[in-house]
């Protein structure tokens, strides 16, 4: 027993090195797994602070920039106003409550902390549990998709953004049709993969990949990005497609999360169809 | 350990800490190239520095920057390897004088030659354990590599120009 304690101390340099480094991997598997990746910071009261402070400032420089995206879609929004438009034929037209039903509403946010330099990338933002919101949210800004609520504390909420190892979204080819499945590479956070395209689809640069609505968490027909590389490989069934994202992940700052006002009803559904 | 080394040092790591949160973490070359400039503080440790404690402040600091980078782990995880390749690094890189207290690393005790070596093969250390542990595999060995290769280039010229403007005057002997 003396022995090994006078080792121990003897090379107590080895053995704090691997204790600490035991303790740091520790670290890291646990808050790798996709659930518990919450801790990270949207529990960190001190942390999140300060980041919102750093974040307001950053809002701030970016008013104007902001303003004039604001004040575009006003703009946009106001040209698609009843008022706005002549209507030829009113009686086609005209809404009735009792065969209207939402399906989707949704809330704005504040980007606290956002990365696009790692493999796997997060965003922190400013609602949380007291505003309503729950895991398994989408997250949009005005130019596309950014990704899915992962988990919630009361004040904040962290999203796994699209820019993600694990992170598969459903895309529609507008022109055709075909559904894929997106794959982020890492690396360039301009770029994304799609696959799952059959051969025989005919695909053109330049079409325009929106969300599919098979998930309930995006709404259908929301822009993801626009396909600028396209190759397909001898005795290969499926495309290799390179798009360029429609939102500049360096950019953002605010955007809307979506809330599928039916999903628990059609996670009834889901679980009633999986009994048999 | 006199006290005017102590508060320099203990300037050092919150200013360091700061600069990596709000200013280098901001720095981002077409998602590639991302600058890591703290561990500068483990480099600047004086040599009579107790090879233990090194560890324990990598550690603390690690910890710190994980906390604002929403990665707990992977800094403290490098940072910590890094302060263990230290003395390692003191045994390869030969100097023209005796590593003894009194002398601390840095341009003005031991030379430019020195100073890059030494903050080359760290930065190179802890990059390499940095990115390969952010991978998490060796499926894209090639592509980790290059990044840490990138990375290394950046972060240790940074390094050197950060501490070529705020090396004390040079005192004469």
């Amino acid at each position: 027993m003396k022995n090994l304690i006078l080792f121990l101390i003897k090379n107590s340099f080895f053995f704090l090195f691997l204790l600490l480094e035991t303790i740091a991997f520790l670290l890291i598997i646990s808050n790798n797994s996709y659930q518990r990746s919450s801790i990270i910071s949207a529990s960190n009261s001190i942390t999140s602070s300060i980041l919102s402070f750093s974040s307001n400032t950053a809002d701030y420089l970016n008013l104007k920039s902001e303003n004039k995206k604001l004040t575009k879609e006003n703009a946009l929004l106001r040209s698609k106003l009843k008022e706005s438009n002549l209507w030829s034929n009113d009686t086609f037209n005209i809404y009735m409550d009792s065969i209207k039903h939402q399906f989707y509403s949704f809330k704005e946010a504040r980007i606290i902390s956002n990365s696009f330099q790692n493999r796997n990338n997060y965003l922190i933002l400013n609602k949380g549990k007291i505003d309503g919101i729950r895991t398994e949210m989408g997250v949009i800004s005005s130019n596309g998709i950014v990704g899915i609520v992962n988990s919630v504390s009361e004040h904040f909420c962290t999203v796994i953004s699209i820019l993600h190892k694990k992170s598969a979204i459903d895309a529609k080819i507008v022109s055709n049709g075909y559904t894929g499945t997106t794959y982020w590479q890492g690396g360039d956070y301009t770029h994304c993969k799609l696959k799952n395209i059959p051969s025989h689809a005919t695909v053109v640069e330049g079409d325009t990949l929106v969300t599919s609505g098979n998930s309930t968490i995006f709404p259908p027909g929301l822009p993801i990005g626009y396909i600028d590389e396209i190759n397909l490989e001898k005795g290969n069934n499926f495309y290799d497609i390179s798009f360029k994202f429609s939102v500049d992940y360096n950019k953002l700052s605010h955007v809307y999360i979506v809330d599928n006002i039916l999903s628990e009803e059609l996670k009834k559904v889901k679980e009633a169809k999986s009994e048999f | 350990m006199n006290s005017k080394i102590l508060y320099q040092n203990l300037i050092r790591f919150i200013v360091l800490i700061l600069a990596q949160i709000f200013i280098f973490n901001k720095i981002n070359l077409g998602g590639w190239l991302n600058p890591m400039v703290y561990p500068l503080y483990i480099l600047l440790l004086p040599f009579e520095t107790n090879k233990n404690l090194s560890l324990l402040l990598a550690f603390i600091m690690g910890i710190i920057i994980d906390l604002f980078t929403a990665s707990i782990g992977l800094h403290t995880s490098a940072l910590v390897f890094m302060a263990y390749m230290r003395p390692v690094s003191f045994r390869l890189i030969n100097s023209s004088k005796n590593y003894e207290a009194g002398i601390m690393p840095g341009i003005n005790d031991l030379g430019y030659i020195w100073f890059i070596t030494y903050t080359f093969f760290l930065i190179f250390s802890h990059h390499l354990f940095f990115f390969f542990v952010e991978a998490f595999s060796f499926d894209e060995f090639g592509y980790t590599l290059l990044r840490v290769l990138l990375n290394t280039l950046v972060s240790s010229l940074l390094i050197i120009i950060i501490d070529i403007l705020f090396k004390p005057i040079k005192r004469n002997r």
